[in-house]
């Protein structure tokens, strides 16, 4: 299988596994908050609003039967957040997770950090196929025996057992944000990594957990003359120095860690003026930025905001040097969208691979897929219906207005409540992840 | 125009009602948009309000053509007389709220009430629970330690190395 070359419309996706119950009644703890592969996408992770993260694993390629595409399945599950409560404020933290970041693999055990709201963890993912038998002291049931029954000493020996896949805490960084996490993300050193809240970015040591850096603060003295807050932030993926943050205004900040220790000045701010006619009430909602991503050669950053993907080029500051409409369709229903709070739903967007392609959702579980070097774009949908192995994915339309062709639908006729917010692209492969309200689909490329 | 404004206003101060009583806490991002979004809406309908009332007075002193004009005036105005009312109804709510909540009173929400149409981010009759979690957050920095009181304006000792306070959430295992 070739890397994650060709563009989006070059490659034709077919479904291959759906996660998740079934039913329509969606209990509200198995919402899918966050998806997320690791570095070589042989793991992929999701968490819920329940607090637990689940982490499936890529099966080992059959190389007798190339047509069957190597299946994830679920590898470990556990529990990393749980309901808090602050006594000082009356506040109830969420358990939901926020975000999931994969460290680089280091050893044989694999590592994740996983936020809620207030507290990142560090877990540990190890596996464990082996076990001790023929101690001393203790039969095989854990009994101990009777010291005048032993007349030999013996050395245990490992022995193969069934595998086991334990998930353990190492760390616990918390009480370092009095605003709500909305990011995470490991540096390139592999030591370090920030956490970003509504006003600051925390610096931490990986092996720390009792303190942190405050690298930008954000906050005014006077709350009252609050304009903006940060809404996302990363660290570059070679430069450890550098980090993004974007905000609310639809700007986003560049900041370089050795200018100084608190990076509260900008190296670079990246903002495109606002085109006066597309001025309404909601102007200040929809150009806020709901997630920032370097693409993997560290060239571009890409933002999503409620109506576009905008990719930047580190290099120039003024404008973005590609924007693509995700749903323009919407703009005449900025009012409708802020009676139900769509307004305010947060995208996320992806890169393939090799930052030709990149990926967002949308609404009636539709999600795009942006080829930047074809200048093309498709629309394709997570569905129940098209869930039949190796089924390719029909490219869906929207009829803005006007007469409504045969395959398309209407605006009026899409459905709000199913949105996918979250998508995740393999790193190598084209294989991408998209997390419906609590299914998770994960598609790939049609191999003839 | 105006009569959208008034909408997106009422809608807004709703929402951020809402948002204080749910779960997680109060969102920081959700409430400044909504907060913009109501002022907005607000700046909106009383400029309108404003040349409503500069073309009544306009109307009064031309008394002939007022003959003419002013049966129309009346008839635009009657639907839009009982929206002010309308609109300084609820504001009073959330006000008499506040002045029995002594808590939540301070002096910047006085300060709040006298200003028309300036830069507030909070709409001047909601009960300024902001304040309340700014003075929450220094009450929990214990003296000796590094507190960040400004945006980088003036000089600041420390490089930011700062301690955090011992837990104060009670985390389960």
């Amino acid at each position: 299988m070739a890397g994650a070359g060709g563009g989006g419309n070059d490659v034709q996706w077919c479904f291959s596994q759906v996660k998740g119950a079934i039913d329509d009644d969606v209990a509200e703890a198995d919402i899918i908050s966050t998806v997320e592969f690791n570095h070589s996408g042989e793991l992929l992770a999701t968490g819920d609003k329940g607090g637990r993260v689940v982490i499936f694993q890529q099966e080992t390629e059959n190389k007798s039967q190339p047509q069957c595409r190597s299946e994830y399945n679920v590898y470990s599950t556990f529990q990393s957040h749980e309901p808090e409560f602050d006594y000082l404020k009356s506040l109830e933290i969420e358990e939901k997770i926020n975000k999931i970041r994969w460290l680089p693999q280091k050893n044989a055990a694999q590592f994740l950090l996983s936020t809620n709201d207030k507290t990142i963890k560090l877990w540990k993912i190890s596996e464990r196929d082996k076990r001790p038998e023929g101690y001393n002291l203790k039969e095989e049931d854990g009994r101990y025996r009777d010291a005048t029954t032993i007349t030999t000493l013996r050395v245990p020996v490992f022995r193969p057992m069934d595998l086991m896949v334990e998930a353990s805490p190492r760390r616990v960084f918390a009480n370092a944000h009095t605003y709500h996490i909305n990011s995470i993300s490991v540096n390139s050193d592999n030591e370090t990594y920030l956490s970003a809240d509504d006003l600051r970015i925390n610096l931490w040591h990986l092996e720390i957990t009792d303190r942190s850096f405050n690298i930008v603060d954000i906050k005014p003295a006077n709350m009252e003359e609050l304009t903006e807050v940060i809404t996302a932030a990363e660290f570059h993926p070679h430069q450890c120095n550098t980090f993004v943050y974007s905000s609310s205004k639809g700007t986003i900040r560049l900041c370089d860690m050795r200018a100084s220790a608190l990076c509260d000045k900008h190296s670079k701010l990246f903002e495109e003026p606002e085109d006066p006619s597309n001025r309404s009430f909601f102007s200040e909602i929809i150009s806020s930025i709901s997630d920032v991503k370097f693409s993997h050669n560290g060239r571009y950053m890409m933002t999503r905001d409620y109506l576009s993907v905008k990719i930047w080029d580190i290099n120039m500051e003024n404008r973005p040097v590609e924007t693509y409409q995700v749903h323009e369709y919407l703009r005449s229903k900025l009012c409708s969208l802020y009676e139900n709070d769509c307004i305010f739903d947060k995208f996320e967007c992806c890169w393939n691979g090799n930052d030709s392609v990149v990926m967002t959702g949308s609404y009636n579980n539709f999600f795009r897929m942006l080829d930047r070097t074809q200048r093309r774009d498709v629309t394709l949908e997570a569905s129940r219906e098209s869930c039949k192995p190796r089924q390719l994915l029909k490219p869906r339309r929207v009829c803005a207005g006007g007469k409504r062709k045969k395959d398309e639908i209407s605006v009026d006729s899409l459905d709000f409540n199913k949105k996918i917010l979250h998508t995740a692209w393999h790193p190598q492969e084209n294989i991408i992840a998209v997390a419906t309200t609590n299914n998770l689909y994960i598609f790939q490329e049609k191999v003839n | 125009m105006d009569v959208e404004a008034k909408r997106i206003m009422a809608l807004s101060i709703s929402k951020l009602y809402s948002l204080r009583t749910q779960r997680g806490g109060l969102r920081l991002h959700r409430s400044l948009l909504l907060s913009m979004t109501m002022r907005a809406a607000r700046d909106i309908y009383h400029t309108a309000q404003l040349l409503r009332d500069a073309e009544e007075e306009q109307v009064v002193p031309c008394a002939p053509d007022a003959a003419t004009e002013e049966p129309m005036e009346i008839t635009k105005d009657s639907p839009q007389t009982l929206t002010p009312k309308e609109v300084a109804m609820k504001p009073q709510e959330p006000i008499d709220a506040v002045e029995d909540d002594k808590e939540n009173r301070c002096a910047s929400e006085r300060h709040s009430r006298k200003r028309h149409c300036k830069t507030a981010i909070e709409p001047d009759f909601l009960p300024l629970k902001k304040a309340k979690m700014d003075t929450d957050e220094e009450k929990q920095h214990l003296p000796g330690e590094v507190l960040r009181t400004n945006n980088g304006n003036s000089y600041r000792q420390a490089e930011s190395l700062t301690a955090f306070p011992a837990n104060r959430a009670i985390v389960a295992y």
